[in-house]
């Protein structure tokens, strides 16, 4: 498990940001079909977000993060085509408007881009990553959702998140444990909204 | 709706919202003076970093816009939204409010970063459209409350800050500046309607 001092000064928000009733579900199988559709157009809307954040990030950061970076919008657009995949596959229609949560944590995301140094970016997409992972890889990767478990709790995956930790480390600010903070609150958020619509 | 402004259009398409927000239970505090003092210092509070948002969105804006004109009007409009912040500054001091350490909620975050997202990274006319609801909002429930504003209402000032004919043409502005720099599109739809629903959040929020 990847540790880093944003994750211990994060204080309950953690546990907070990386458990949930959906998840619980989803790994026992007994997650309600609705709530895995809703969940499914979610997050690719929010992987749309991310896309445009990560892209405004790797335009800021200095070189020796490129690799990281623009390997995770790679990573990105492939996972974009994954969702689309998996929408046609299901019938699931990604052309919905975007839920409340989803809304308010690309908004913050996109905002934070333009308006907020880089070391800050680090920061924000160390949590968005680090937090995915957790959630996921404190799943056992069977039933149903077997799939969605291993793709986020992969070690391909925690490696990449172990490399964005190195670079917000590297880069400290004195605003990166209060935008980590608020990613964690919009994780909470968001998976709260998957669960109870 | 046809033959209607755009600004009058959108006004007319967010009705439900607006009323939501006149029966909102922190507007009928401010106008029957029953809203508790507790919930009007967080409201100015949050009022004042939504405020700082807002004068930064009309700069971002201006950054945008090509037309002088337009550019003249969103120059008038940072000046005006810094002496509201100037206001807001003695207001706060008189209800012993720290500006400076405001910690917003969700809601006024949510509000914020979707104004500043849009200034920065989308159109013109979606930012106006993003803003302007704000004013129309505000000097509509003014007008509603004008009524209300009675010498043991502690909430007159405000009543009469937004039903003020000042502010009434300040609002009549931004329609008209909306109806210049935006079209009538899905876009532009969307950033009105989703910023009554934050004012919406905005009311709920203060009330804790």
């Amino acid at each position: 498990m990847v540790d880093a001092q944003l994750i211990r000064d994060a204080g309950p928000l953690w546990k907070e940001a990386t458990s949930s009733p959906f998840l619980e579900a989803a790994a026992a199988g007994t997650l309600p079909a609705q709530a895995f559709r809703r969940w499914l157009a979610q997050d690719y809307l929010f992987a749309r977000g991310l896309v445009v954040f990560q892209s405004l990030a790797a335009a800021k950061v200095p070189r020796d993060c490129h690799k990281t970076l623009l390997g995770g919008l790679v990573a990105l657009d492939n996972e974009l085509d994954w969702f689309e995949a998996h929408a046609r596959r299901l019938g699931i229609a990604l052309d919905v408007p975007p839920h409340r949560a989803c809304r308010r944590y690309t908004d913050f995301l996109i905002r934070s881009a333009h308006t907020e140094p880089f070391p800050v970016l680090l920061a924000v997409l160390f949590g968005v990553e680090v937090s995915y992972l957790a959630a996921w890889s404190a799943l056992r990767p069977t039933g149903p959702y077997a799939e969605f478990i291993a793709r986020w709790s992969s070690p391909a995956f925690a490696d990449y998140v172990t490399a964005l930790g190195g670079h917000a480390e590297r880069y400290p600010h004195p605003s990166q444990q209060e935008y980590f903070n608020l990613v964690l609150q919009h994780e909470r958020d968001f998976w709260g909204m998957a669960w109870e619509g | 709706m046809g033959g209607l402004r755009l600004d009058e259009a959108l006004w007319a398409a967010n009705q439900d919202l607006a009323r939501a927000c006149l029966e909102h239970r922190f507007v009928r505090g401010l106008a029957d003076g029953s809203l508790a003092a507790e919930a009007f210092r967080r409201y100015v509070a949050q009022d004042a970093f939504f405020l700082r948002a807002f004068v930064k969105a009309y700069a971002a804006a201006l950054a945008r816009a090509d037309d002088r004109e337009v550019a003249a009007e969103l120059d008038a409009f940072i000046g005006g939204a810094l002496e509201e912040l100037k206001l807001h500054r003695a207001c706060a001091a008189e209800l012993d409010i720290d500006l400076e350490r405001v910690a917003p909620g969700p809601a006024c975050r949510a509000y914020t970063d979707f104004l500043l997202r849009v200034a920065w990274h989308a159109a013109l006319s979606e930012t106006v459209a993003a803003m302007a609801p704000c004013m129309r909002l505000y000097a509509w429930l003014g007008a509603r409350l004008a009524g209300s504003a009675r010498p043991e209402n502690p909430y007159r000032r405000w009543i009469e800050t937004y039903s003020s004919a000042q502010f009434q043409q300040l609002a009549d502005r931004m329609g008209a500046l909306l109806n210049r720099v935006a079209g009538d599109i899905a876009e532009v739809r969307d950033c009105y309607r989703y910023a009554m629903q934050c004012e919406l959040d905005f009311f709920s929020e203060a009330l804790g």
